[in-house]
């Protein structure tokens, strides 16, 4: 279909997100972009959600960590805000996505908020709770792994 | 703004890595609500170190509280012998009794999730609220992380609670009680899910903001120069001798 003229295109605003889960969740872009139509959906409305329009543009995640560009219409930034709040997990493993920035071109939202792929983590182990367990370290966080069960800490917590 | 959450063992977080997402997000404090279980690591012999290493490194302020869930009976012996020993009293609601015991008790400084379960609020307990200076707590954990009928709940009950606690004027406080550090959530991002369920964005901040001004009144109040109300214990005679300026009894 033809261009539209400039006047009637619609303005995006968009946001940078820090997304944060356990380290061995395998997030992926679609169902991050489906939970978060969900979330948007059972917060604003089939309408709002229409409104806001979201969706994900660049998506990178790895080791329990990660980035992404979430588009949405000029004017609906704190609806959206709101929604990817709301977002609690996916696929089963807990997640966090909170807004770092806003800004009105993609390339100004990478230039300034993105800061690249994470740094690999390394696993090594540790005492935890004067336990001997596996843990996964990056800077001064540690994810503990014990009973099945993942534990967020960090070094003043681990031997 | 202060932000209160559920540490290990009882919550999947250690107090440090909720301090560490806690600052991230933009919260000066964590007020560590754990019912009187440790939650200090083995590389530490108190909460006061362990706290004050958590500042040095992550530069938020690690508040000691207590959240009672004790019974009707004891509540009050409980409260009485606990409130010197931790900066903030809270009993959790969920239960008509528990609630009008916490909003009749002074010493209790704040009632926690009073609409979940049985719990109820009416204009009774309202005004009692705001004459004793209790705080109702927002729990905006539901309205994040549940769906369905759930979540539907705990938006009516959010809902009549702002009502009561606006027309009263009672004292009130925000959290999204997290168990784990991927549950926290920044204040700007829960003043705009607290907007599209009918709050206003300040109100939920100043809910936050709240913990903080319990947390400097206690200390306060807890602290030993502490006489009265603008009356400090001051420095020892000899001392107030030879420097007038400090010492003695400040305004």
């Amino acid at each position: 279909m033809k261009h539209l003229p400039k006047h009637l295109r619609p303005r995006w605003r968009y946001l940078a997100v820090r997304i944060e889960s356990r380290p061995d969740a395998g997030l992926t872009r679609g169902a991050f972009q489906r939970e978060l139509w969900y979330s948007a959906a059972n917060l604003l409305g089939d309408p709002g959600s229409a409104d806001a329009d979201l969706r994900v543009f660049s998506f990178a995640f790895k080791d329990g960590t990660g980035e992404a560009v979430v588009r949405v219409r000029r004017g609906e930034v704190e609806r959206a805000r709101a929604a990817l709040a709301c977002v609690a997990d996916v696929d089963g493993a807990p997640v966090a996505a909170s807004v770092i920035g806003v800004s009105g071109t993609v390339r100004a939202c990478e230039e300034k908020y993105m800061r690249g792929p994470p740094e690999a983590c390394d696993e090594k182990r540790v005492v935890f709770r004067d336990a001997d367990t596996r843990a996964l370290f990056r800077d001064a966080l540690r994810d503990v792994r014990s009973d099945g069960r993942w534990t967020g800490a960090t070094s003043l917590d681990t031997e | 703004m202060y932000e209160a959450a559920t540490a290990h063992p009882a919550g999947e977080s250690t107090v440090s890595r909720l301090a560490a997402t806690a600052s991230r997000l933009g919260y000066a404090g964590l007020v560590v609500r754990n019912s009187r279980d440790s939650v200090v690591p083995g590389t530490f012999d108190s909460l006061k170190r362990y706290a004050d290493a958590v500042e040095s490194e992550f530069g938020v302020d690690v508040v000691r509280s207590v959240e009672l869930e004790d019974d009707r009976g004891q509540l009050r012996t409980t409260v009485r012998d606990l409130r010197d020993s931790y900066t903030i009293v809270a009993v959790s609601g969920g239960s008509p009794e528990r609630n009008r015991l916490a909003l009749e008790t002074p010493e209790v400084d704040v009632l926690t999730e009073p609409m979940t379960g049985q719990g109820d609020v009416n204009h009774i307990l309202a005004r009692a609220a705001a004459e004793n200076g209790v705080r109702f707590e927002f729990d905006f954990g539901p309205a994040l992380r549940k769906t369905g009928g759930e979540r539907v709940q705990a938006l009516r009950g959010l809902r009549k609670l702002r009502e009561m606690v606006e027309y009263y004027d009672a004292p009130f406080v925000c959290s999204v009680r997290a168990e784990s550090h991927l549950e926290l959530r920044a204040p700007r991002d829960v003043a705009a899910l607290g907007a599209e369920i009918g709050f206003d964005a300040e109100q939920v901040k100043e809910g936050f903001a709240e913990w903080g001004g319990l947390v400097e009144r206690n200390r306060e109040l807890m602290d030993e120069a502490f006489v009265a109300p603008g009356v400090r214990r001051g420095k020892p005679e000899g001392a107030f001798r030879d420097d007038p300026e400090e010492g003695g009894c400040e305004e």
